[in-house]
């Protein structure tokens, strides 16, 4: 499989309710080993009801200014939520059918570190 | 002497996107037309200029990313590459028509017809591209456009009226032969004359050759407020003196040869010649700054390796990018197409694909994963907000007036 | 409605699109090698078709002709994929920095060829500029 094959995918629930479009998957670095780092486990996916398209990074990051511009970017992708891997039934065809009973989770990246580049 | 050559990226960026061909024959035209009502709109691009090259700037020195990078990461590859599409062409119009504003300037200087000049041309830009180290180019060049002061010195000699062109400045309006269109057209000509995106690219992409970092910031902020209002004024200039010669006498500007002769007019055979080289400097300065442009911005979309600091053969496609587009400006000039027709429509384009260049680079300038601690300030991002409103409108507005004027005509 | 909040995983977080798709790779000594076009994900088990029922982890980069698909649509065949195995990988920051020489790698064939047959071969291609 390759993330091309997940993003922009339509997500429904195990009825085959539309819930919207995966905007994004979210990794975390703790894998099995490989190499220097841990591999990227397949954490989960970003779901947005309304659109496929990208962020700028707005809604995430916690970064706030220009004020305007983040509150614009936050309006486009309210709603927007996380599920894990783990809720995931199968990915076929540019759709991804979520588990019955399936979480939802908040989207934010705050609580992480701060990276620097 | 050291401060001074420290200025040369920012000196070298404003004289190839203020004084390039595009912009001496708008402003020309503009000043022809129009006297000085719409200087103003010099101002509110420069603004803009050094505010937006202050930003890519200071990106490019905190994170050595350079802007196309920082578009590709952000926009992702349709919109990045939509806007690479534009920008792309956008320099390549704009290269061709500076290969051809070297032509039309030598021909001024030895009445040799253009079509033999433009192979050299063409010839000379690659070789500085190719093996000149990228601080010699911007010394050169940069200290040699500095002889266009020449236009401001003419206007003080052709001894105007000064309470009129004061008027001009100070109380805009459209004159009376002209329509209201037609003036909003110039100006959004003018608008994407000053904001030209491969001024960022250059000016960005500069700041990486030059290994820039954090601790030149200043060198960067400096650069940005002495060369882009620097290259304001001369542009001014350009429009005030045909606005003393031609608007009376009701002439418009169509030629270089008509552009230059106020300076004749006013200082004789000498003034002529310094003009003519400062020209020849700025369109052959404006040429390196367009086909390195080509070359950057194809190569960070891609992610290949570019850069004049490194030798050919170590960014084998970025060098390849740039021969392509010089030998395909070249074979458009020889087919005797009017160069000076060309840069008119690539400084629309210019404010049409503008928003998209802008915007990634405004938001990457507030991510403290690549700026740390040099984020925008409030009074930055206040004033780069009314920017993007502008930039929009102009965006938006820039086809439909040029359909309606008939490309200002 | 707020949501609650993920439990937090204890490696660091990377968000595909935010933090490695469309980041600039550099090599061992810092030269651009290409872009993160795209990602390979196989299940521990070695599957491509992973779903949720195991982990599924980033396997390699992907580079190349997955670019042209992402920006058209449509999914270029498993040959024409350029891979940079997660093996080279050694950072990820602003930029992807990997542990290798990029010239090593199957992705900069483009490079070496223009460098080989056009470059390379004009007057003053291989040296420093002057």
């Amino acid at each position: 499989m390759i993330l091309g094959d997940l993003l922009d995918a339509r997500v429904t629930d195990a009825d085959g309710r539309g819930l919207g479009f995966v905007v994004d998957a979210r990794f975390a670095l703790d894998g099995p080993i490989d190499g220097l780092l841990a591999a990227p486990r397949l954490h989960g996916l970003l779901v947005s009801p309304r659109t496929a398209t990208s962020f700028l990074g707005y809604e995430r990051n916690g970064v706030r200014a220009p004020a305007l511009l983040a509150r614009w970017f936050r309006w486009r992708h309210r709603g927007t939520f996380l599920v894990h891997w783990s809720d995931v039934r199968w990915v076929a065809d540019g759709t991804v059918v979520l588990r019955a009973g399936y979480e939802r989770y908040s989207p934010g990246l705050t609580g992480t570190a701060p990276q620097q580049g | 002497m050291k401060k001074v050559l420290g200025l040369a990226l920012g000196i070298l960026t404003a004289i190839g996107g203020f004084l390039d061909i595009g912009d001496l024959v708008t402003n020309a035209v503009v000043g022809s037309r129009f006297g000085l009502s719409l200087a103003w709109v010099v101002v509110v691009g420069v603004i803009g200029i050094c505010l937006f090259a202050s930003m890519s700037g200071r990106v490019a020195a905190v994170s050595g990313r350079a802007t196309f990078e920082i578009i590709r990461e952000r926009l992702g590859p349709r919109a990045a590459g939509a806007n690479l599409t534009a920008s792309f062409l956008i320099n390549l119009l704009t290269l061709t028509a500076e290969v051809g504003g070297i032509a039309l300037a030598l021909q001024l200087a030895s009445s040799v017809e253009p079509r033999l000049w433009i192979p050299v041309a063409g010839l000379a830009v690659w070789l500085v591209v190719w093996r000149t180290k990228f601080s010699i180019m911007e010394n050169v060049t940069g200290l040699v456009g500095l002889t266009l002061v020449v236009f401001a010195v003419t206007v003080f000699l052709l001894g105007p009226d000064w309470s009129t062109l004061a008027d001009q400045t100070f109380h805009p309006g459209v004159p009376a032969n002209e329509g209201r269109d037609v003036y909003w057209y110039y100006a959004i000509a003018l608008f994407g004359a000053a904001m030209t995106p491969y001024e960022v690219f250059f000016f960005s992409s500069g700041a990486v050759e030059e290994r820039w970092s954090a601790k030149d910031l200043a060198q960067s902020r400096l650069n940005v407020l002495v060369g882009f209002p620097f290259g304001g004024i001369l542009s001014v200039a350009i429009a005030a003196c045909a606005a003393i010669v031609f608007l009376p006498a009701g002439i418009e500007v169509s030629s270089l040869s008509q552009i230059v002769l106020p300076v004749a007019l006013a200082g004789g055979k000498l003034a002529l010649a310094v003009v003519i080289v400062g020209i020849v400097a700025a369109t052959f300065g404006a040429a390196l700054e367009t086909s390195l442009s080509s070359g950057y911005t194809l190569a960070q979309f891609m992610g290949w390796s570019w850069g004049k600091f490194r030798r050919p053969a170590r960014a084998a496609r970025f060098h390849l990018t740039m021969i392509v587009c010089i030998l395909v400006a070249v074979g458009v000039l020889m087919t005797s197409v009017d160069p000076i027709a060309i840069t008119e429509f690539s400084v629309v384009f210019s404010a049409i694909a503008l928003p998209l260049t802008y915007l990634p680079i405004l938001v990457i300038a507030n991510d403290p994963e690549y700026m740390g601690k040099h984020v925008n300030g409030r009074a930055t991002n206040a004033l780069a907000l009314v920017y993007l409103v502008i930039i929009v409108a102009a965006s938006v507005a820039a086809i439909p007036l040029m359909i309606a004027t008939g490309a200002g005509s | 409605m707020s949501l609650p909040p993920d439990e937090r995983p204890p490696g660091r977080i990377l968000d595909a699109r935010l933090h490695l798709l469309d980041r600039q790779v550099l090599d061992v000594d810092g030269v651009p090698t290409c872009t993160v076009d795209d990602l390979e994900i196989h299940g521990l088990d070695g599957s491509d078709r992973p779903d949720g029922t195991q982990t599924a982890v980033v396997t390699s980069l992907l580079s190349g002709a997955v670019l042209a698909t992402r920006v058209l649509g449509g999914r270029p065949p498993a040959s024409r994929w350029h891979r940079i195995r997660w093996t080279h990988v050694t950072d990820v920051g602003t930029t992807v920095r990997l542990g290798v020489h990029g010239d090593a790698l199957d992705v900069t064939w483009t490079e070496r060829w223009v460098r080989d047959h056009v470059i390379g071969r004009l007057p003053g291609g291989r040296h420093d500029p002057g």
